[in-house]
């Protein structure tokens, strides 16, 4: 069930909780269901998705409105959010691997969802700019930010100092 | 391309948004400079990480039934209780024009749908034929004799499914089972034509439109006739001609 999976997957990284994840991917589903003429073929991934974070950001005003930051572009550099470390699943992995984790949880959502959309969803800069409402140029921007963030993060120097390409 | 060109492109051109006649120029700047070729490095070797150690969140089973139930809930809205007939052409009329079929079982990914339009039918049998096949349960009476197998299933469905013998032909009788085709039980023969096994799926024929005569799904072939007052839907791996052929004779 790839799509349904694929909801999950962001909706899990945008809530960083695993009900609220299931709330948000069940609303989207009844959602898909109502508006499911608007359906085309082989964009149907990107269009669920769509929806999923609709759902996904209506629900947060409703639960979350603190977590609805505006963005302009600046003082989110420090906008690491502690909260998102889940501690339940750190035991079973290396220190490496669970501070990238925790760095990618703790993007500030505008950039933690276009790289969620891009990195593990493989979408398209076009799609990802229908998905998140967004121009190409603002995907681009987010998206340089977003890794930029994670270079730095400061959850991963913690660790291990350095996580350049250049020692891998 | 000088620098700061690069810099605004190499990102895109990590991500494989780049045409390539840019990707040309990219790489030819790349290779003389190294400033350049180290962020390019770093953009791989981040993105290599976070497909290697960042999760990919599936979703549970739990919540799989949970939207199951929201689809199968919302699907009657319309009407009272309505028989699964009438819930498909709900399904298939008005606004909603079939999608709703389509999204249903693109989201679960599995055909839950009324599988009467054709595609879905041939989905269905090979799904269930491969079931069967790996689950190694395929005939629950085993038997060469139609005098045998004919009775056994007469017995557990509504209707009673002719069975030939075909030995001559090639085609031996190895049994039979009952299986699930559109929620509903129905009869399964199994017939083995040199190394390849045959389910043929035999049923009244219902008021939908006939499937096509001859499918191939995942690499199986589905064979469709009518004959005897019954469809038949014959899956195998065997090649489409003789497949063809066999359900034709099964069913006549
Ligand atoms: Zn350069």
């Amino acid at each position: 069930m790839p799509h349904l999976n694929a909801a999950y997957n962001l909706a899990r990284w945008l809530a960083r909780d695993a009900n609220d994840a299931d709330d948000v991917v069940q609303d989207a589903c009844v959602r898909a269901l109502k508006y499911v003429g608007s359906l085309h073929g082989n964009e149907a991934r990107a269009w669920f998705l769509t929806i999923v974070r609709h759902a996904f950001y209506d629900w947060l005003g409703r639960n979350r409105p603190s977590e609805i930051v505006q963005d302009d572009g600046t003082a989110l550099d420090t906008a690491i959010d502690h909260a998102a470390v889940d501690p339940e699943q750190s035991a079973s992995r290396n220190d490496q691997t669970q501070a990238l984790v925790d760095a990618v949880a703790a993007l500030p959502l505008q950039y933690r969802e276009v790289l969620v959309l891009r990195e593990l969803e493989e979408l398209s800069y076009k799609e990802i700019a229908r998905v998140a409402d967004i121009p190409i140029g603002t995907v681009m921007s987010r998206l340089a930010r977003a890794r930029a963030l994670l270079q730095r993060s400061p959850l991963l120097h913690a660790v291990a100092g350095n996580m350049s390409g250049s020692e891998r | 391309m000088n620098c700061n060109e690069a810099a605004a492109t190499i990102a895109a051109y990590a991500d494989g948004e780049v045409d390539r006649l840019r990707s040309h120029t990219i790489r030819k700047h790349l290779r003389t400079c190294p400033s350049c070729a180290a962020k390019h490095q770093e953009l791989l070797a981040l993105h290599a990480r976070i497909r290697a150690e960042i999760p990919y969140f599936k979703a549970p089973s739990a919540l799989r039934e949970r939207v199951l139930a929201t689809f199968a809930d919302a699907t009657p809205a319309r009407g009272d209780r309505v028989r699964s007939a009438d819930r498909w052409r709900w399904m298939t009329g008005g606004a909603l024009a079939g999608c709703a079929a389509t999204i249903v079982a693109w989201v679960i990914g599995t055909a839950i749908v009324d599988w009467r339009t054709n595609e879905d039918l041939a989905v269905e049998a090979v799904t269930t034929h491969v079931r069967a096949t790996l689950g190694n349960h395929r005939v629950e009476v085993a038997s060469s004799d139609q005098h045998t197998v004919k009775p056994w299933l007469s017995a557990r469905l509504d209707y009673s499914p002719p069975v030939r013998d075909l030995a001559r032909e090639g085609f031996a009788l190895v049994g039979g089972r009952i299986d699930y085709l559109d929620r509903r039980p129905v009869a399964a023969l199994v017939y083995r034509y040199r190394d390849h096994m045959i389910d043929v799926f035999v049923r009244p024929p219902t008021t939908h439109a006939p499937p096509a005569a001859l499918r191939t799904v995942r690499g199986f072939n589905v064979a469709h006739a009518t004959g005897s007052g019954m469809d038949w839907l014959a899956v195998s791996d065997l090649n489409a001609a003789e497949l063809s052929n066999f359900v034709a004779r099964v069913a006549q």
